[in-house]
């Protein structure tokens, strides 16, 4: 589904990811662990299509596409999400409204019919229960005067709704507490499929307690350095990131 | 040349209106060095301009002045009823409401071009004596070898009445207009005003509201959206002349393309006047590198006990909700418009009659669509 070879992206001049490969099928969940600084977030960002991100070399392949060459829009219209890690707050914007034009854009691009209200607000209605979401956040506007927590629980909420699926969980965990992590991880879980993939960027193993991957990356300093299963966060989480930059260490001499 | 407009077009003494075409002066001596003739007031309109007023809703209460003189043939007063009044004495148009009236009464004032350049003027005066009055106000044209119209009204609230005045100006790039509003406010009167300038070779909006009678209370609202070469002066006077006297002020500006936008808000609270409370929130937003927005509130205080709030911004778009709506499947053209409209919100939500906010916000959207140049 998903074909990252040899990804090389600058920041404000900075080269951030130096030479990422990664290899994504449907019904994989992959875990992208790592230090601050590593380079996760703007792996989520570049394959969201965020502006500012500059490849300088290597290929994203998705569905039998070139990525990098899409619109954002065009990205997640193709089935491509991004759970923000700082979820933006756009006044004015009314969250139903928003979360409407852009199911129905979706849809539109991919020839389907566009949902009329009622349609639409059973989806919600719906999906708002599993991630115990108030029905009053609807009302609102996108994000504004939304907790830390609810927040979070909202991209989850539009993930549900927008069912996409290549799914990217960018830090979703920090700054929740224990029930609302649950409540998220409860929302990824719902949604695993054979038709789907995730790409979970975290820097604690806690989430991957509730989201058990079927493989773990570490990220440091732009590469993957080391690959494993679920058990490979249970090892960082007792030794910390130190360990995997001593074995990188030792591998080299 | 310039100066004759000037003495025309403007308020104040020679040094003030001077002073308060500052920005203006560049558009005002291009049109200066234009030879205008009278506009005909007999003129046809197009079918697509009476498209643009012939608003189901207010068949029957519909005034329409063309090139500043009421229209017989367009016109549609039948409905207005005993309460309203509608003459012509001396050159000014006179409305006259005394009691409660709900329909909106809708007042069209349209410039129409001859082959060469042609100007209009008009005058009114509206009085409210008691009760309420809703009024729709339009400013059209019709695009051609150029018409620059002048409309200088008088509207007086008596003691305790209220007037909501939406106010329209959607002009085409050859059309200029020069309006000046002067209001008077009787005790505990309200003036609800919203305005919505919208494109136009050059309009000038000249507003000046004293705030006569004690608990006397202004609300204005406004949004310029220009592109283009589009250039819109707002000039807001206000004056807190009484004790207890409110003013609350909330202005939008857009600026596309080559546009220019110009907001000039200044409040003063004249000795005597305790206990007034001033609110003036301008915030404005450009929308490509070329367009230009100046803005200057001014606030003036000569009395005690005086609230007062104001507040103006230039900004951008805001460039991280633009890509979180993008990555949620919503285009870059939606997405702008989204943010645009989102914008302009606070300023059309004081209307309450919902069909006229969506048909109002349904005006904005082609003067900030598209991709900028």
């Amino acid at each position: 589904m998903l074909k990252i070879e040899n990804l090389h992206v600058r920041v404000a001049g900075k080269e951030i990811l130096k030479g990422l490969s990664l290899d994504v099928k449907a019904g994989e969940v992959h875990a992208i662990m790592g230090p601050n600084g590593a380079g996760k977030s703007t792996l989520g960002n570049v394959l969201a299509g965020r502006e500012g991100y500059e490849v300088t070399q290597g290929s994203v392949v998705y569905a039998g596409k070139n990525l990098l060459e899409l619109e954002p829009d065009e990205r997640a219209a193709e089935g491509v999400f991004l759970a923000f890690q700082y979820p933006v707050e756009i006044p004015g914007v009314n969250n139903t409204y928003f979360l409407r034009a852009a199911l129905n854009a979706q849809r539109k691009h991919r020839g389907e019919a566009e949902l009329d209200s009622m349609q639409f607000l059973k989806r919600v209605r719906e999906k708002l229960a599993v991630l115990h979401l108030k029905d009053e956040l609807l009302h609102r506007a996108v994000n504004e005067g939304f907790s830390g927590g609810e927040k979070k629980r909202n991209e989850i909420f539009q993930m549900a709704l927008l069912e996409p699926k290549l799914a990217i969980l960018d830090e979703t965990d920090s700054g929740l507490d224990i029930d609302a992590l649950k409540m998220v991880a409860d929302g990824v879980n719902a949604m695993r499929s054979p038709e789907r993939a995730f790409l979970v960027v975290t820097h604690y193993q806690r989430l991957l307690d509730y989201i058990v991957p079927d493989f773990v990356h570490v990220l440091a300093d732009g590469v993957i350095v080391e690959s494993g299963d679920a058990s490979l966060a249970q090892k960082l989480e007792e030794h910390g990131y130190a360990w995997i930059a001593e074995r990188k260490l030792a591998g080299a001499v | 040349m310039a100066a004759a407009l000037l003495e025309e077009f403007g308020r104040g003494d020679a040094r003030e209106r001077e002073e308060s075409w500052r920005y203006s002066k560049t558009a005002l001596r291009s049109l200066s060095q234009q030879e205008f003739v009278a506009a005909d007031t007999d003129a046809e309109l197009p079918e697509t301009l009476r498209a643009q007023f012939d608003w189901p809703q207010t068949r029957g209460r519909r005034v329409v002045v063309v090139n500043g003189v009421v229209s017989e043939r367009y016109s549609d007063f039948a409905d207005v009823g005993a309460m309203v009044t509608v003459g012509e004495t001396g050159g000014t148009i006179a409305v006259r409401i005394d009691g409660r009236i709900d329909e909106p009464v809708h007042v069209v004032y349209v410039g129409v071009p001859s082959a060469q350049p042609s100007r209009w003027q008009a005058s009114t005066a509206m009085v409210v004596v008691n009760g309420f009055a809703h009024m729709i106000e339009q400013h059209l044209g019709v695009d051609g070898a150029g018409v620059l119209g002048s409309v200088r009204r008088r509207i007086d609230l008596g003691d305790g009445a209220r007037l909501d005045l939406v106010s329209v100006c959607d002009l085409p790039e050859s059309v200029s207009l020069y309006r000046l509003l002067d209001v008077h406010l009787g005790a505990k009167a309200t003036l609800h005003a919203t305005h919505v300038l919208l494109g136009g070779r050059m309009q000038r909006l000249d507003m000046q509201v004293e705030l006569a009678g004690e608990q006397a209370r202004l609300e204005s609202r406004g949004v310029f959206a220009l592109r283009g070469r589009a250039h819109a002066d707002t000039q807001l006077d206000i004056r807190h002349v009484a004790r207890d006297t409110a003013c609350d002020i909330v202005w939008r500006g857009i600026a596309d393309q080559r546009a220019r936008g110009i907001f000039h808000g200044a409040i003063t609270v004249a000795e005597g006047a305790d206990g007034s409370d001033a609110k003036l929130s301008n915030k404005n937003l450009l929308l490509s590198a070329q367009a230009e927005i100046d803005t200057q509130p001014v606030l003036e205080i000569y009395a005690d006990e005086v609230k007062a709030a104001h507040g103006a911004t230039v900004g951008q778009i805001d460039e991280r909700a633009l890509f979180y709506l993008r990555s949620r499947g919503i285009s870059l053209a939606e997405a702008r418009r989204m943010m645009v409209t989102a914008f302009c919100r606070e300023v059309l939500d004081g209307i309450t009659d919902q069909d006229l906010r969506n048909r109002l916000a349904g005006l904005l959207i082609p003067h900030v669509d598209g991709a900028s140049s």
